[in-house]
């Protein structure tokens, strides 16, 4: 592979929040090595190389591949936060 | 904000016309039989005996009573000393309006009015009299600005019995403020195993939505005083975080039965992020509301507006909007973006915000939507407790009791978030 190491979340969609393991599963065959599975939500995150997205989101039961999002506060001493 | 005592324009007003037919409420919708003829009433048509449950103007003409039993909800030809005789309990009995469209030449006058006005506001006439002077809100000894506004200083509701978890920096879980406090604190940081606050914005915003009622020192500062308090410390002592931390947060927030989940955190992206939005969604389903920050990516001193980032811009997260102390937009406050989702729902106070600080701060005055957000996920659990409300209820409640403001709802949605009162939540 080669490619760099993303971080990705992956929604399951309702039709598959029972069989969410399988879905973890599935994904980790396809590449993504599984964070956490998150059974209140359907969520599943976890790391995989960038250029694996199009494998992950072909897993049957996901709806969605997204790379995380970063959030960055301002230090403690800004007036703004 | 809008004043009821400005006095509006009567040659607007239309004398109010009634039919002298009734319109009785009852206590309750069930399909208990009335007994018309006690209040003398006969030739009663109950609309479920129509096609379709449609009447017509004329059965409503000349029936002796109507009754709507979807609404439980009666038209009645009587006076309502008659209709008192009704052996059934009655919430209200109204005299029946004559509705009016608006007259043409009304319309016409309203328009010129409106442009007169408009056209006194940019002068600076203030078109016919001065605008109302807005209310400008003070930090006391007894409490801080935000808290007063909000009227939680006046509420009877604590949020006892509800769980609010605040999705953070984490909080010092050594401060005398919460001594005694029922607090549940996790950290879903990498390599972090403590939620002990090492930045400080937690702790503010843990002391804005829970903190005491009457603090060892100071003012009060916080709005649900007896909620049950779950810290989930997502970002690090270095206030950066990313999803797979705040999304863990979130799924034990639902887990717990959390009412509300604050979260005083985003991304400046103007597009909805897809795993929040299914989060957000089905933690509603859960009775979870989510609250988020709209952001302070807008700078109005330099004509820049912002956009509400994520998590806050999907459709189904709560957005808040930050106030000043005179109730206009904080200069940093996100606007609303142009799609589903993307509006600020409701505002809270969110400059110069006293609140708790790691010990030994103690208190630190800061801004943002970071501190509104928390006033409002307090505001939404003492709703929860005076109502019983979760989920979409619960927001809905919220942003229909807010203080409408002047200010254009792309920046304030629904307006500054209230507490309940006395009597809220009854019937």
């Amino acid at each position: 592979m080669g490619s760099p190491l993303a971080r990705f979340s992956v929604t399951v969609d309702d039709g598959h929040r029972a069989d969410l393991d399988e879905v973890a599963r599935a994904l980790r065959d396809s590449g993504l090595q599984v964070d956490r599975v998150l059974g209140t939500l359907g969520l599943i995150t976890g790391r995989a190389p960038v250029d694996a997205r199009p494998a992950l989101l072909a897993v049957p039961g996901v709806s969605s591949v997204d790379e995380q999002l970063r959030v960055q506060l301002p230090p403690p001493d800004a007036p703004v936060q | 904000m809008i004043d009821p005592s400005v006095p509006a324009r009567r040659h607007l007003r239309l004398p109010v016309q009634t039919t002298g037919r009734q319109v009785v409420v009852f206590a309750d919708a069930a399909d208990e039989p009335v007994d018309w003829s006690a209040a003398g009433i006969s030739d009663v048509a109950d609309s479920r005996d129509f096609t379709a449950g449609r009447v017509s103007a004329q059965t409503l003409r000349e029936a002796g009573a109507t009754v709507f039993s979807r609404l439980g909800i009666a038209v009645v030809a009587a006076p309502p000393d008659q209709v008192g005789a009704l052996r059934r309990p009655v919430l209200s009995v109204s005299p029946e309006l004559v509705h009016h469209v608006l007259p043409d030449d009304a319309y016409v006058r309203g328009y010129r009015d409106g442009v007169a006005d408009l056209a006194g506001r940019l002068v600076g006439t203030g078109g016919d009299g001065a605008a109302p002077a807005p209310p400008v809100f003070e930090d006391t000894a007894a409490a801080t600005w935000g808290v007063q506004a909000v009227q939680a200083t006046t509420s009877p509701f604590t949020g006892r019995g509800i769980r609010v978890a605040v999705l953070d920096t984490g909080l010092d879980l050594a401060h005398p403020d919460f001594a005694g406090r029922q607090v549940t604190a996790e950290s879903f940081v990498e390599g972090v195993t403590s939620a002990q606050d090492g930045h400080g914005h937690g702790t503010h915003c843990t002391g804005t939505a829970c903190g005491p009622r009457v603090p060892p020192a100071g003012p009060r500062y916080g709005v649900a005083s007896k909620a049950e308090v779950y810290v989930g410390k997502v970002l690090s002592d270095e206030g950066s975080g990313d999803d797979g931390g705040i999304l863990a947060g979130i799924d034990w927030a639902v887990a717990n039965g959390c009412a509300v989940v604050s979260m005083s955190l985003g991304a400046d992206v103007a597009e909805a992020h897809p795993p929040y939005s299914a989060a957000g969604r089905r933690a509603l389903e859960q009775g979870s509301l989510i609250v988020a920050a709209a952001g302070n990516n807008a700078d109005r001193r330099a004509g820049d507006f912002g956009f509400v980032g994520a998590p806050a811009n999907s459709v189904e997260i709560l957005a808040v909007g930050a106030l000043d102390a005179s109730l206009a937009t904080a200069w940093f406050s996100a606007r609303s973006l142009p799609v589903p989702g993307g509006e600020v729902d409701v505002a809270g106070p969110g400059v110069d915000v006293l609140s708790t600080w790691p010990m030994p701060t103690r208190y630190e005055t800061i801004s943002g939507t970071s501190m509104a957000t928390p006033h409002v996920a307090g505001l939404a659990a003492l709703w929860a407790e005076a109502t019983g409300r979760r989920g979409f209820e619960l927001w809905a409640t919220l942003t229909q009791a807010a203080r409408r403001l002047t200010e254009p709802s792309a920046d304030v949605g629904g307006g500054l978030a209230l507490a309940p009162q006395e009597g809220a939540g009854a019937g």
